[in-house]
């Protein structure tokens, strides 16, 4: 009888942090070539999911309104990366982080104003019953965040290993400096990073809305705890995001059942700080040398 | 051009003062307005916030995302004195000082070693633990339900009216400003600044980055938990979720809108940020003020087209302020509007005039209204500021069987040398050779794989650079490590060692002055030194290069180190420009100062040096005087890479 | 122009300034945003009809002039302190006659007593949580007899839990049940409220007592707490998201329960985002949008009209804010006089009865009396239903109640 709510619960727990540990992927392909995320993600996630909702509900075909959805959260990581965090970089500050959540907050208030505040539904194809495996119910919506994030986490690695442009953005994230002698401009590196971040955060949005419904805070915690998964696993650790992401979610969701439903977020941001005082790259990220 | 701050900080001072007392004027007119005084109550509260939350954005120029927890802590704490213990209002505060100050220095521990994005991180988490804690404890906090509360009086039984809460708070804010004021126009504030612009030089001049940051967070925090416990009474209301992601975002970006490092722009973006729903609920009033900024935007833009200087900073507020304009004209409703008009000013304040509003306007300000500056102290003699050492006794640098691995890399592979006392070194070594590297840790930037590094009697090799510096050690950078946003003078005084002995609170109170001016008196000496005194009061990243590597050497001798390092000190310099520094060498060498040269100038080091060191490697090659090593085969070697016997010239 | 070109012009002008028509002003508030923005948005809607309604009549007949309603509308976020503050600003708003509206029960214990200490006539249209008006029955904040401002105009907790109750134990026949209230004052208030109520009632056991957050999307915790205690049915307390969390929770666990609570399970957040996890839900409704008598089928046809849409967000909310408007208006004009006092006591003694959209009111109000809450009161247990979700809408769970809504009607 213990055991099956400890088991529910795990489950339960590990599929939103694959959900996590998705966006924390995001969050490192951009970190990787510019040292620099998007905090305003937690918009990006709700405009992408808004946008997947309008095109869905013209009644096209689910997967090609995925599709543009994926493409319209690109375009979006490419319009922060412009506006918010190009002048940044080029000044060597840390501006960017200001930029970024200015434009989260005036994404979020364009979202408001053209989608309403309600949180709403998103029709998915995906069946709302559960099955029973053991004494456990696992729902399809739980099996496709599992499935989703593994499977565009290593697509876009594919990508970065196999093709020239993904070893281009490598080469930047390596050295900018011999990059750009090199001919590889580092803006569109950076710029492509973004991009796929952008994509990342808009698959998270699609594949956690059939749990969290579509609204303007349907990722607003997430965002926090996506962090978390970066940071305790490194911000440039890679796959060591997924056992971050697997381990932060079911501490959640024990933490939960076991301690009290309010303390749900408290393991992890102790971990996050504990994290950041005593390994701050990370459980899988690798000491930096200061060179002065 | 270049800007001393002096003036500014004096016309400043007298626009705030003039601000303190508009607010107390509005406070008699709209006196019988209940909403009013609530609404210019809260507008004093957010500028003690913003005071505080200046701290770590305008001075360390992190982003704290904590400060509205620490508001609600101080809010609650004070709260709950109230209610279960029936305090006044004065005992209620100073519980919330204490509150903000101690978790302030706590959180700033872990805090402490990070920067940018995990600086944020760390602070996020912080605010969301807070108010998730206040949330959950529900027996003590009421949880999401929240408190009651009434305004108590100052010391006891009784309550204030709403009125009478207002002149308290302004009072209040009077004195944070004065108090304020004073610590950061004094060392601490520039501690603070150093600390910002170079974290390696402050550790390195003795300073200490960890001291003054977990201060500066512990202070900020300390007034915002302050702003947060007068904020409960104020609305005689609590919830935790006031205190949440949202409000700190808020207070950021009203201090960044503000401006940094004046009370007038903690002021400003307070009242921004208080009266702007109100703002939004008048339209005709919102379409002036939006039309002139779109205005003074676009112009600024068009003016910029016409030079041809168009980039990005003057672009993206124009068109920042065209959506603005756009957005709220084509809106019936503006209040819908509200996050996404306040992001678009922000945005084209933060990208346009990055030094907030007031910032700007204090700038316009001072070039237009030229004040004479106070006259600076006469330059103490140099004898009480750097006093001569005997030569003789034992060694003051005793280097021994010295590695320095990285990994794979030797960077030293068992170097062991002696500096004597008064004795002037030279270091030199082809590119890579690991002379920065044995400077390095020589000066505890580093901590060496084997070996040992005694200094001056003390062992010191794994203590870091501010212990390093502590037991005289000082050194200047090959990349420069200035602290770019304060002045020459500045820089000097604000790495003395031993000249600020006041603890803070009396400083606050306003008698550092005599200590302050004593300081500058003895920093005048050491510019003097390197030939710098005219250029006192130039800011120092508007100094010329070879000015600002002179700068780095007085700064150095403020600490009074018993060896001083100097890494390339000549690199870039013009030939007049190496010739002064060979007189401020000599000076130096004069007054009995041990120093390490590193340089490529070899005249520099065969007129300078006493000895010299080659390094190759990682491993010293050769030792003795310049114009033998300068023959020795090995060492032509090593630089030119072939046994040719050419005379290697100066 | 000559003596008499002057005269003209003073008449023409006097008859001008007198054609024009004055104007009162009435406050509107509740949350516009977020997960309680249905019942803010259902009771302004439903409120500016009936002012439209009567501005299209002419306006209101105070003394010897007609006065057309002017609105002001404040968005309180359903966030308490923000509550305090709108209630600080439209209590100083010295040319504001009343204030109409507020969904939630925090906002309104944060913000109602800048109203009363103003003595501006107030009436809550939605708020439930009992503590609204409790908290003037005792200290400190007791109002002596005939003094207070504040009238409720919608079903509190207690009425509620009483017609819920009865529905599970002696209708249903469950002894077992389960709480799943949220953590703000409207949840521990109606969670405090059913505890007592069924501690009272013998062989009945409440055998697991859980709350969440606002925005909280997980409640699997909560569910299998309840589950793994065996409740045969679970009482919930909260606002639409959540609720809808709860149902889609209890779908993913196949944990299929009566399920029943506040009158908030009508809310179209909820039957939206739960889906078909939504139907057999049960709540205590005041207004059902059905049209089962003249009036609610006036109302509704209006509602849809105006507003356009097909389903009225928050049914009980839109008409609650119409008929507070109706005997606001009916005591305005009864008071002939924009004075708070003076339409506070004709609220309490309407000498006509007020044609709304849920009923025929008579004398719904009496002079206060701290001993006695009801005073301030509108509703009363038969006035209350019990309604069904079934496919996206909620109906008649029991066809006499619709009767006995009828029969009251005549």
């Amino acid at each position: 009888m213990d055991f099956s709510i400890f088991g529910q619960m795990a489950e339960s727990g590990a599929a939103m942090g694959m959900a996590y540990a998705l966006i924390a992927y995001g969050f490192q392909l951009t970190y990787a070539p510019s040292k620099s995320v998007n905090f305003g993600q937690a918009e990006c996630v709700m405009l992408s999911a808004f946008i997947a909702l309008t095109l869905i509900g013209t009644g096209m075909n689910y997967a090609l309104a995925v599709g543009l959805t994926l493409v319209a959260g690109a375009a979006l990581g490419m319009l922060v990366e412009r506006v918010a965090v190009r002048l940044a970089l080029q000044q060597k500050n840390e501006g960017w982080i200001l930029l970024t959540i200015i434009f989260g907050l005036f994404g979020g208030s364009v979202a408001e104003n053209i989608w309403g505040r309600d949180d709403r539904p998103l029709p998915t194809p995906i069946p709302a019953d559960p099955i029973a495996v053991g004494s456990i119910s696992v729902t399809w919506y739980e099996i496709s965040i599992v499935v989703g994030a593994l499977a565009l986490m290593i697509i876009i690695e594919l990508f970065r290993r196999k093709t020239l442009l993904g070893k281009a953005v490598e080469a930047v994230a390596a050295d900018p400096e011999v990059a750009g002698l090199m001919g590889i401009s580092s803006n569109t590196a950076i710029s492509l990073a973004f991009a796929l971040s952008g994509a990342t955060a808009a698959f998270a949005g699609i594949l956690i809305a059939p749990i969290t419904t579509v609204g303007p805070t349907m990722a607003a915690g997430l965002i926090l705890k996506a962090f978390s998964v970066a940071v305790v696993a490194g911000l440039e650790s890679g796959f060591g995001v997924i056992v971050a992401g697997l381990v932060l979610g079911m501490l959640e969701s024990l933490t939960s059942v076991y301690i009290g439903s309010g303390w749900r977020e408290a393991p992890g941001i102790i971990l996050l700080v504990a994290i950041l005082a005593l390994r701050p790259n990370g459980l899988f990220g690798k000491a930096t040398v200061r060179k002065v | 051009m270049a800007t001393s701050t002096f003036s500014r900080n004096q016309v400043i001072r007298g626009v705030e003062l003039l601000a303190l007392i508009a607010l107390a004027v509005l406070g008699l007119v709209l006196g019988q307005s209940a909403y009013a005084v609530g609404l210019l109550t809260l507008l004093v509260i957010y500028g003690i916030s913003l005071i505080g939350l200046d701290a770590t954005v305008g001075y360390l120029g992190q982003v704290n995302l904590a400060h509205a927890g620490f508001m609600g802590l101080g809010g609650y704490a004070a709260g709950l004195m109230v209610a279960h213990f029936g305090v006044g209002l004065l005992p209620a505060l100073c519980v919330s000082i204490l509150i903000g100050l101690v978790l302030g220095g706590l959180l700033a521990v872990p805090a402490l070693r990070l920067e940018g994005p995990q600086f944020a991180l760390a602070t996020l988490s912080f605010g969301t633990f807070a108010v998730l804690c206040l949330n959950e404890l529900e027996s003590i906090t009421n949880g999401a339900q929240g408190l009651s509360l009434v305004r108590p009086a100052l010391l006891g039984k009784g309550t204030l009216d709403a009125q009478t809460f207002y002149w308290v708070c302004l009072a209040l804010l009077a004195f944070v400003w004065l108090g304020a004021r004073r610590l950061m126009e004094g060392r601490w504030g520039r501690a603070i600044a150093a600390l910002k612009d170079s974290p390696i030089a402050t550790d390195a001049m003795g300073i200490g980055t960890l001291r003054h940051k977990v201060l500066a967070f512990a202070f900020g925090s300390a007034l915002g938990a302050f702003a947060g416990g007068l904020y409960a009474f104020n609305l005689g209301f609590l919830q935790p979720q006031a205190f949440g992601y949202e409000l700190s975002v808020t207070l950021l970006l009203g201090s960044v809108l503000g401006g940094r490092k004046t009370v007038w722009g903690a002021l400003v973006g307070a009242g921004l940020v208080v009266l702007l729903p109100n703002l939004l609920s008048n339209r005709s009033v919102f379409l002036a003020f939006a039309g002139i900024g779109a205005v003074l935007a676009i112009g600024r833009a068009l003016l910029a087209m016409r030079r041809r200087e168009l980039a990005f900073p003057t672009i993206a507020p124009a068109l920042a302020m065209a959506l603005l304009l756009g957005i709220a004209l084509k809106t019936p409703d503006l209040e819908s509007w509200r996050k996404g008009l306040f992001a678009l000013i922000l945005f084209a304040v933060v990208v346009g005039l990055p030094d907030g509003l007031m910032g700007f306007v204090s700038q316009a300000l001072a070039r237009l209204v030229r004040l004479p500056l106070p006259p600076l102290p006469t330059a103490a003699p140099l004898d009480a500021v750097l006093p001569n050492r005997s030569a003789g006794g034992r060694p003051v640098l005793d280097v021994s069987g010295l590695k320095l691995y990285f990994g794979g890399v030797r960077a030293i592979d068992g170097v062991s040398l002696q500096v004597a006392p008064g004795e002037v070194l030279g270091l030199i070594g082809p590119n890579g050779s690991g002379k920065s590297s044995l400077v390095n840790v020589v000066t505890g930037l580093y901590t060496p794989t084997e070996g040992g590094v005694t200094l001056d009697g003390q062992r010191i090799e794994s203590k870091g650079l501010l212990a390093a510096s502590r037991h005289g050690v000082s050194r200047t950078f090959q990349n420069l490590q200035i602290f770019g946003d304060l002045s020459a003078l500045d820089n000097v005084s604000v790495s003395l060692r031993g000249a600020y002995r006041l603890i803070w609170p009396l400083v606050a109170a306003g008698f550092g002055d005599a200590e302050e001016r004593a300081a500058q008196s003895h920093a005048l000496a050491l510019l003097e030194l390197v030939g710098l005194t005219d250029k006192a009061r130039i800011r120092a990243r508007d100094l010329t290069y070879s000015d600002q590597r002179f700068m780095e050497i007085a700064r150095a001798l403020a600490s009074k180190p018993v060896l001083l390092v100097l890494d390339e000190p000549a690199a870039g310099m013009s030939k007049p420009d190496v010739a002064k520094l060979k007189t401020v060498i000599a000076r130096i060498k004069a007054r009995g100062i041990s120093i390490i040269l590193i340089e490529h100038h070899l005249d520099v080091v065969a007129e300078l040096t006493d000895r010299v060191v080659v390094l190759d490697g990682g491993k010293e090659i050769a030792q003795g005087v310049a114009e033998d090593v300068r023959r020795n085969p090995q060492v032509i070697e090593a630089y030119l890479g072939s046994a040719a016997h050419t005379e290697a010239s100066a | 122009m000559n003596r008499t070109g002057h005269y003209v012009a003073l008449a023409l002008l006097t008859l001008a300034g007198a054609a024009q028509a004055d104007s009162i002003k009435i406050a509107l508030t509740g949350p516009f945003s977020g997960g309680s923005a249905p019942m803010g948005v259902s009771t302004r809607d439903g409120a500016k009809l009936a002012i439209q309604e009567i501005n299209a009549a002419g306006g209101l007949k105070i003394g010897a002039k007609k006065y057309t309603i002017d609105v002001v509308e404040r968005d309180d976020e359903a966030k308490n302190e923000r509550g305090a503050l709108v209630a600080q600003e439209l209590s100083s708003m010295t040319d504001l006659v009343a204030v109409v509206g507020t969904a939630n029960t925090g906002v309104v214990l944060a913000g109602d007593k800048f109203y009363q200490q103003a003595k501006k006539p107030r009436i809550i249209s939605v708020a439930a949580g009992s503590a609204a008006m409790g908290q003037w029955t005792k200290e400190p904040t007791v109002v002596p007899k005939g003094e207070l401002y504040v009238f409720r105009f919608s079903a509190n907790d207690g009425v509620q839990s009483e017609v819920i109750i009865e529905e599970a134990i002696k209708r249903q026949g469950l002894k077992k049940l389960a709480i799943l209230a949220d953590d703000t004052n409207y949840g521990v208030s109606g969670r405090d409220d059913l505890v007592k109520r069924l501690a009272a009632i013998p062989g009945v056991e409440v055998v697991a007592n859980e709350k969440f957050s606002i925005g909280s999307k997980d409640m699997t915790a909560q569910l299998l707490k309840a589950k793994s205690a065996g409740a045969q049915g679970l009482f919930v307390v909260g606002i639409g998201p959540e609720l809808a969390a709860i149902a889609n929770g209890m779908g993913k666990l196949g944990y299929k329960v009566p399920f029943m609570g506040s009158w908030t399970l009508s809310m179209g957040n909820f039957l939206d985002n739960a889906g078909a996890a939504a139907n057999g839900a049960m709540m205590p409704q005041t207004f059902i949008q059905e049209d089962f008598t003249k009036r609610a089928q006036t109302f509704i046809g209006a509602y849809k009209a105006a507003y356009k849409v097909d389903r009225i967000p928050s049914p009980v909310s839109a008409a609650q804010g119409y008929d507070s408007i109706k005997l606001l208006a009916a005591a305005i004009e009864q008071a002939g006089s924009t004075d708070g006092t003076a339409i506070k006591n004709a609220l309490e003694n309407l000498n006509k009865p007020v044609e709304g959209a849920i009923a025929k009111w008579t004398h719904p109000y009496s002079s206060w009396d701290p001993a006695h809450p009801e005073t301030h009161e509108a509703f009363r247990k038969e006035r209350v239903v019990v309604g069904v979700a079934k496919d996206g809408h909620v109906t008649f769970a029991h066809e006499e109640d619709k009767k006995r809504l009828e029969s009251l009607d005549r």
